[in-house]
């Protein structure tokens, strides 16, 4: 199926919206093909299309039920608002309940490409091919091509009809040569601003750069963080607790600490859908218009991210970041960025006098909360710098840092910024750091 | 149309177009989850998705596509387009594809259900949560309280052009608490019977009754408060035991993954990453001390990963891995089974109907040997014991891991002793498994659940278990702080 469009969206949420009291209706639809490569071949390639219509009925006032199926026909879609109907009088009230927005107006943001919609497996695959051709003898490629298109659209019992198209175009490789590794990545709406050559080029360099790393003792030592590494920490400030949720229910490292400077002033931390390069849509998943928030505000605690809910309950008017309901876990940014400084990235390592580039992180996870401690690996391009030049490769090193800590530690920002996507944070944009301290607790084998 | 007619379509429709090799799924998975924190149901979700998949094989190339849409002609055009996706993968070849083989089964197979779970009430469940929150809540001092129940059923029907046709349904049920205390700067958390949303397993609502979640709430609430005012574990080598829970995801990262054949070869190298184990090191690689056997089992009662038949048509089954702590297999699926010998063992799975099926985990248990966990604390002289996961991070090869947990008691002298908050251990996979040297008895053996375990581009999330019963290690750095080693 091609690309539905703004009328037969809200002509499938309508089908949800009959009956008393307030409803809503969430329609996606999201096809994408990927191409993915390992070994210097493509191994597993697919395309997959989904719809999806998630209802969410009040009844009584305060009672609210949701139901979710994956149908665009009116009676499949009647069904489930009737699922929900009788999911809510089975509920207990809630006493909390907000209501829902009201209409707006939306800003203009994301970006639809008729040509990355329409891209072809043959196309997907001459990239690929395109880029392991280009590899020097004994290097070998694996990553991922894909693009596709996603559809929304939210209307309410309340006025609300809103709707958006974008598409998207990813390219990651991680090149092997032997003991060492490179990767990089890129995200564009559009698949003909991808530059596969430049990403392979470059994950080529760093592999063959890295081969025959040294062991370095574990230990604090000053780092260059490349974006990919810096946006690791920035999405997991953002799971930790920019929400307004996190921030009330005290989990958040924030509590308490709003207006307080938390880290370098050199750190500005936004979420922001409508920025030029975040292809965002132009509202939350409940029909509000998504705003620019100041989160980290040269080194201050700015502000939080808040919901429909949350926001009544603060008394403020809400931001554009409420999930799908029902959202146990409140408001999140989901389009976060670290506004880049004036150095070239260059210039960081050159800055270097001794210590360590890191290209990207692996499997990180939060090892205290409140103190943001996370642990991770470092992967596929770890360098040692000795007077503002990399030396080797170096091994492997896992890191347990807080942090807030690493960023009230930054000594310059990288002027330039990379776009890095996790599957369950979206994409956030950052630019490399210079850190004067950061501590690797352990090493690994490679 | 009806799933039967569909699954016959999209193959005739994969053959129409030139596939050497097809197979089809429809997949219809429910779902429903509930969370209530304190007195409020802050999240009820009921989920309802169909769809078919449809895999091909063409000159050796893969292709795969995969609808919701269910009229004639997107089921159609399914095969037509997995072939499309297969010719263009031609672009860069090396081998050509090839598959194990399987005997093609004609069967149906279902969970054992006591009580189906979907059936039950709303004000049933909800009660269920609200009075578990409720004994939580008698203890002073907690944040929040919250309480959670998820429940899956899958119905697949899989046809191959081998011949396989297949209808199966799996149901799942899980249920867990957890109390959260707050002071300054510091969050404390304690969970039951497992972290991140509790314990889950094949079968109906007696899973969820069976937890007994409310006469546990107390406990764990006094625990998470408890925990607010405990010391850091201090950093030091030690012995320590880890609970069941922990020790399940202990497996699932530093065995598991590292066994499956996918990864071994290479083909998960861009994101989940690959493996320190080569395809060469069957009968040969020792992974740990001669008490260590870990098995592949399918057929386990109860894991998240039981079933009769997998994503490609591979009956269940129970294959050892590690046997006296020597590599004796993996875990394989027709292709990678036949491009580095050995067969398929029921290991190719898929997490639902638009995903293509990978090489996953199904049950990966630790075997049980002997003696009860009392017996086990009472046999350490010094040490700690560790209870359930908060946090877990290992290298891309499956070589270095740290583990945090919600709790650490001490054992002194053969007793528990005093409480530690934030404990964290980490390690190298074979030391640590070379260090094993008791693991506890039949009695003490559970299947525990991991349920959203993800790999695969697109990110697929697989839910899994690993039937273990409390272990001891030896030698094992705990309460990391900066720099060691």
């Amino acid at each position: 199926m091609s690309r539905l469009g703004r009328e037969r969206l809200l002509a499938a949420a309508e089908a949800a919206l009959g009956g008393d009291g307030d409803a809503e209706a969430l329609v996606t639809r999201r096809a994408s093909g990927l191409t993915r490569f390992a070994g210097s071949r493509i191994h597993q390639s697919t395309w997959s299309e989904d719809v999806n219509v998630r209802a969410r009925v009040v009844v009584d006032g305060n009672r609210v039920g949701v139901a979710s199926v994956h149908d665009l026909g009116p009676e499949a879609v009647a069904a489930a608002a009737r699922r929900a109907r009788s999911v809510a009088q089975a509920m207990p009230p809630d006493l909390g309940y907000p209501g829902m927005p009201g209409p707006a107006a939306y800003p203009q943001a994301g970006r639809y490409d008729e040509a990355t919609a329409a891209a072809e497996p043959a196309q997907r695959a001459s990239l690929v091919a395109g880029a392991v051709y280009r590899l020097p003898e004994g290097l070998e490629a694996a990553g991922t091509c894909e693009t596709g298109e996603a559809e929304i659209a939210v209307a309410n019992s309340r006025g609300v009809r809103a709707s958006a198209a974008t598409t998207f175009a990813t390219f990651s490789v991680l090149v092997d040569a032997g003991s060492g590794s490179g990767f990089a990545e890129a995200a564009e709406p559009a698949l003909a601003d991808l530059d596969v050559a430049a990403l392979a080029d470059r994950a080529a360099a760093k592999a063959v750069g890295s081969r025959e790393p040294r062991d370095l003792p574990p230990g604090t030592y000053p780092v260059v963080l490349e974006p990919a590494a810096v946006v690791t920490m920035v999405q997991f400030l953002g799971y930790l607790g920019f929400g307004a949720k996190a921030y009330d229910e005290g989990r958040s490292f924030l509590t308490g600490r709003l207006g307080q400077r938390v880290c370098s002033p050199l750190v500005s931390i936004v979420d922001d859908a409508l920025a030029p390069d975040a292809a965002g849509v132009p509202f939350d998943f409940e029909g509000v218009p998504r705003r620019r928030v100041t989160l980290i505000d040269q080194g201050v605690a700015a502000g939080l991210v808040y919901d429909f809910r949350s926001a009544r309950r603060h008394g403020v008017e809400p931001t554009g970041h409420g999930l799908p309901a029902p959202s146990p876990e409140g408001a999140m940014p989901l389009h976060l960025a670290m506004l880049p400084g004036s150095a070239p990235q260059a210039e960081l390592v050159a800055g270097l006098e001794r210590g360590v580039v890191v290209t990207r992180f692996h499997y990180t996870n939060v090892v205290s909360p409140m103190d943001t401690t996370i642990t991770g690996m470092t992967r596929d391009g770890t360098f040692w710098v000795e007077d503002g030049r990399v030396v080797c490769g170096v091994r492997n090193l896992r890191f347990t840092q807080s942090i807030l800590n690493a960023l009230s530690a930054v000594r310059a920002v990288g002027a330039e910024t990379g776009l890095a996507t996790e599957d369950f944070f979206g994409a956030t944009r950052a630019p490399a750091l210079a850190i004067d301290r950061f501590t690797f607790s352990s090493a690994t084998t490679f | 149309m009806e799933p039967e007619e569909l699954v016959a379509l999209a193959l005739r429709s994969a053959a129409d177009a030139s596939a050497g090799y097809a197979d089809v799924r429809w997949v219809r998975e429910e779902r429903e989850s509930v969370t209530v924190t304190d007195d409020r149901v802050e999240g009820l979700t009921a989920d309802d998705t169909s769809g078919v998949g449809v895999r091909v094989l063409v000159d050796g190339c893969w292709g795969f596509a995969a609808s919701a849409l269910l009229g004639p002609g997107s089921v159609r055009a399914l095969g037509h387009r997995a072939v499309q996706i297969a010719r263009a993968a031609a672009a860069l070849q090396r081998e050509r594809v090839r598959l194990a083989p399987v005997e093609p089964a004609v069967a149906s197979w279902s969970t054992p259900v006591g009580r189906d779970p979907f059936a039950v009430g709303l004000d049933e469940k909800v009660g269920l949560l609200l009075a578990a929150c409720a004994a939580e809540r008698t203890v002073p001092g907690l944040a929040y309280a919250r309480a959670s129940i998820d429940l899956w059923r899958r119905r697949t029907l899989f046809l191959s052009s081998e011949g396989a046709r297949i209808d199966q349904t799996v149901t799942q049920t899980g249920a867990g608490i957890e109390a959260v205390a707050v002071s300054g700067d510091d969050l404390q958390r304690r969970s039951y019977p497992n972290s991140f949303r509790g314990q889950h397993q094949a079968g109906g609502w007696e899973v969820a009754l069976g937890l007994d979640l409310a006469g546990n709430a107390p406990r764990v609430a006094r625990e998470a408060v408890e925990l607010l005012a405990a010391p850091e574990l201090p950093e030091r080598v030690t012995t320590v035991i880890l609970d069941g829970s922990q020790l399940g995801l202990q497996v699932h990262e530093s065995v598991g993954h590292a066994l499956e054949l996918d990864r071994i070869l290479g083909m998960e190298a861009a994101f989940a990453g690959t493996s320190f184990v080569g395809a060469g090191d069957r009968g040969r690689l020792r992974y740990g001390s001669d008490r260590m056997s870990v098995t592949v089992d399918s057929t386990t009662p109860g894991g998240l990963g039981t079933f009769g038949f997998d994503d490609e048509g591979v009956p269940a089954q129970r294959s050892p891995v590690v046997v006296d702590g020597v590599v004796e297999g993996f875990l394989s699926s027709r292709e990678t089974a036949a491009a580095a010998g050995g067969a398929a063992n029921a290991t190719m799975r898929a997490d639902g109907w638009s995903s293509l099926p990978l090489v996953r985990m199904t049950n990966v248990n630790l075997e049980p040997v002997e003696g009860t966990l009392a017996e086990l604390v009472a046999d350490t002289r010094d040490g700690l014991l560790l209870s359930i996961n908060r946090s877990w991070s290992i290298d891309d090869r499956r070589v270095n891991f740290q583990f945090g947990v919600e709790a650490a008691w001490e054992i002194r002298a053969g007793r528990l002793g005093r409480l530690y908050r934030n404990p964290t251990y980490d390690g190298r996979t074979t030391e640590f498994w070379g260090s094993l040297d008791a693991v506890c008895g039949p009695s003490e053996w559970t299947v525990w659940a991991t349920p959203d375990c993800g790999k695969g581009q697109p990110c697929q999330v697989a839910r899994v278990s690993h039937g273990v019963a409390p272990a001891r290690f030896h030698d094992v750095h705990v309460g990391v702080r900066g720099p060691h080693g």
